[in-house]
């Protein structure tokens, strides 16, 4: 296993060089000279004008000016934004890429979730009324068109029923004479959310090893709880305490988008999970499981389910990979300042220091999602991990 | 002389097709004895594992049980509820499938499968209790406990096969169905694991079900048996009476063309024809097409009923003269 990852790690690191210079020829083709936006600038003070030059070296021959950048790359140095100066790149993404996340990790794990289990149970009622409705319906939501579907709702329930905001990450107002930035407040939310979900984990963990079921049960179920009380104390003290009524605007904001894309993910994987689990359902070990007098849950969760799991992990995992690019269109219909706003900004207006470290910010999570897509997959099917060592 | 643990009687089930219904087992009654062994023989395709499932009422989504009984040490098992039968199947009956090796879920560890299955019937066993029967199992088996970790596909198909016969013990079922076991493996292990069944049989005095296409195989592992044709038995008795002076014409087929591995060689005879369809309603002897002692006193209409020709030694209507 050590020498596969080895193998993946050092196949990752050449694909990477590789994007990183097809993508600085790219934005250098770009008619007109990129760097024009800012150097044009009659503002621009001749000691800045030096200084930019030679610190980028614009002067020099494209190759020297590419090996200069790659290095400058690897220094952590993507110099400064054109339209936010002096704000780095770095500093841009850092303040973009958690509403990005926080919001597609939302609704990346909602719409596995619900994906799996609603195709779980259509497998599992093939041929009655309510998988027939259940299955349309998500096959309308998978082929719907995206945009239209995010204006229509956003029509609905934010202008017609006026239920809930029309984009936007807060209500500017209510933040007038808040004693925090909104960022801060959002980080606390992050850390909060990531803290929860570990423990939960944990304790999945933990109570795996008890023997008796209904004891694993009860054992989980102390530990949502206790997990729900901790929440509860979290939020009704110390510095939370200031922060909850602006953390719960950030959230109102959030419904909206997450609610609309998961109805257009959650399509996806409950239809690919119908199909594999219905082929699963034939397989021999399922008689085998109901002979043994396994409950019809059990059979459906514990052995049909699980091995269905394996191509749509894969699946889902690749999607993970366009939440970035997907999030160009959704943050711009929801006017979501996150890193699809950030990336579709610093082109359009040729910030070209914001757009290549987005750009290869957006590669390397492509390529490091790939990876763990292929140690998942090796995790989940103990034939590909038998196969790996050799 | 030991008690009937399980009473099968006049059980019909038939499959629901587009074609119409296959009727795969037709008026079947047998008994098994604790502790004894009892064999179902018949050509591929004459209804062997459509009774199996039927015991354990695993049939196929289209398969219905029309009449008849089945009763479990008295308990009748046609009729129960899913949660009823639940409680039954393994702990009551359990079974080694025909082409086991695809039995294991891929993704399980053999350890955690059985133990599943000893969870879901004795649940207050502790995990320690547990794996110390598993470990018995696997050495009266043959097996290393180190299996326990292993997955399936590490595991060749006699290991498998031996780990399953662990599994269908893992819960001291009062019967076991072992419904041919051997069918996928290569001959030598098939020996291998006959052998084991046979002593585990001996050992922990099973009452057994064996199904076989093999007579050879039967005549090895069983005390009672019943050669079965076209979804029913026509003829039943005593494993070495029913070898040593077969009364029906097919049960004489089937001999003659099984070589015997022990005695002097004779030519075999191969069995001409195909069994009927089971999807045709014929009534009298399903087997007189094929029949080399076929006459004018062969009766069409004649009732296929079992005749009771000398105390527990049953032979259906037509052959039961022709002895
Ligand atoms: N699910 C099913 N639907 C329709 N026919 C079936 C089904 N399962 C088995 N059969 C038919 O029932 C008959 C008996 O099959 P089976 O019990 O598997 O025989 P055996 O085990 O003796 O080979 C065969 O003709 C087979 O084609
Ligand atoms: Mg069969």
């Amino acid at each position: 296993m050590a020498i596969y990852i080895l193998k993946r790690t050092y196949q990752l690191i050449i694909v990477f060089l590789l994007f990183l210079v097809l993508s600085y020829l790219l934005f250098n083709a770009i008619p007109g000279n990129a760097f024009q936006s800012l150097l044009l600038n009659p503002d621009l003070p001749k000691e800045a004008y030096q200084r930019v030059l030679e610190t980028y070296g614009l002067d020099k021959p494209l190759f020297e000016r590419l090996q200069l950048y790659i290095i400058n790359f690897f220094k952590g140095d993507f110099g400064y934004s054109y339209n936010y100066y002096p704000k780095t790149p770095i500093d841009l993404i850092a303040e973009r890429l958690p509403r990005t996340l926080m919001l597609f990790a939302l609704v990346n794990v909602v719409s596995f979730y619900t994906g799996f289990i609603v195709g779980k149970i259509l497998a599992w009622r093939r041929g009655s009324k309510s998988e027939t409705w259940i299955t349309i319906t998500s096959v309308f939501s998978y082929t719907v068109f995206y945009p239209w579907f995010a204006l229509l709702m956003l029509y609905f329930f934010g202008y017609k029923l006026g239920w809930l905001p029309i984009g936007k990450f807060i209500y500017p107002e209510k933040w007038y004479d808040a004693p925090f930035d909104s960022d801060v407040v959002f980080i606390t939310m992050i850390k909060f959310t990531v803290v929860a979900t570990f423990i939960q984990f944990l304790a999945f963990i933990f109570t795996r090893n008890i023997e008796s079921l209904t004891n694993r049960k009860t054992a989980r179920l102390v530990s949502f709880v206790l997990l729900l009380l901790g929440s509860y104390f979290y939020w009704g003290s110390g510095s939370a305490l200031e922060q909850r009524t602006y953390a719960a605007d950030i959230a109102y904001h959030m419904i909206l988008p997450v609610f609309t894309v998961t109805i257009v993910a959650f399509a996806g994987t409950a239809l690919l999970t119908r199909t594999t689990m219905m082929e699963v359902l034939k397989d021999d070990y399922i008689l085998t499981a109901r002979a043994k007098g396994l409950s019809q849950k059990r059979i459906r969760d514990r052995h049909a389910a699980r091995t269905a799991l394996l191509p749509v992990v894969t699946s889902f995992i690749f999607t993970i990979i366009t939440i970035i690019d997907g999030s160009v269109l959704t943050e711009t219909i929801f006017s979501w300042p996150g890193m699809g706003q950030l990336i579709l900004q610093s082109v359009t207006q040729e910030d070209i220091p914001v757009a290549m470290a987005t750009f290869s910010f957006v590669g390397i999570l492509a390529l490091v999602a790939h990876f763990l897509a292929d140690i998942s997959y090796a995790y989940l099917d103990p034939r590909i991990r038998i196969k790996s060592q050799g | 002389m030991p008690k009937e643990i399980l009473k099968v009687e006049n059980l019909n089930m038939h499959y629901e097709t587009l074609t119409g219904n296959v009727d795969a087992v037709k008026d079947i009654s047998f008994t098994v004895l604790e502790g004894q062994s009892f064999g179902l023989v018949g050509e591929s395709g004459c209804g062997k594992t459509s009774v199996a499932m039927s015991l354990l009422q695993l049939q196929a989504d289209n398969a219905k049980i029309t009449s008849g009984s089945i009763k479990l040490d008295g308990v009748e098992l046609v009729g129960m509820s899913e949660s009823e039968l639940r409680t039954v199947r393994w702990d009551g009956i359990s079974i080694v499938f025909q082409g086991a090796m695809n039995a294991w879920n891929p993704v399980i560890k053999i350890g955690e499968q059985i133990r599943e299955a000893i969870r879901e019937h004795y649940p207050k066993k502790s995990k320690s209790e547990n794996t110390k029967k598993i470990s018995e199992l696997f050495n009266m088996v043959g097996l290393d406990e180190s299996i326990m970790d292993r997955y399936p596909h590490e595991l060749s198909g006699g290991m498998k096969q031996r780990a399953i016969i662990a599994l269908a013990l893992s819960c001291d079922p009062k019967v076991i169905i072992a419904d041919e076991p051997t069918t996928a493996l290569d001959v030598v292990i098939q020996d291998q694991i006959l052998n084991e069944i046979k002593k585990v049989q001996d050992l922990l005095g099973l009452s057994l079900i064996y199904i076989s296409h093999d007579i050879a195989v039967i005549a090895e592992m069983t005390d009672q048996m019943a050669v079965m044709y076209a979804g029913r038995i026509v003829e039943l008795g005593p494993t070495d009476e029913v070898f040593k002076n077969p009364k029906h014409s097919y049960t004489k087929a089937l001999l003659e063309s099984t070589p015997s591995v022990v005695g002097e060689k004779v030519k075999l005879k191969s069995l001409e024809g195909e069994p009927p369809s089971l999807i045709d309603k014929q009534s009298g002897c399903a087997f007189a097409p094929r029949c080399p002692n076929k006459n004018e006193t062969c009766n069409p209409t004649v009732d296929m009923e079992l005749i009771e020709i000398s105390p527990d030694y049953f032979v259906d209507a037509c052959n039961a003269s022709n002895s």
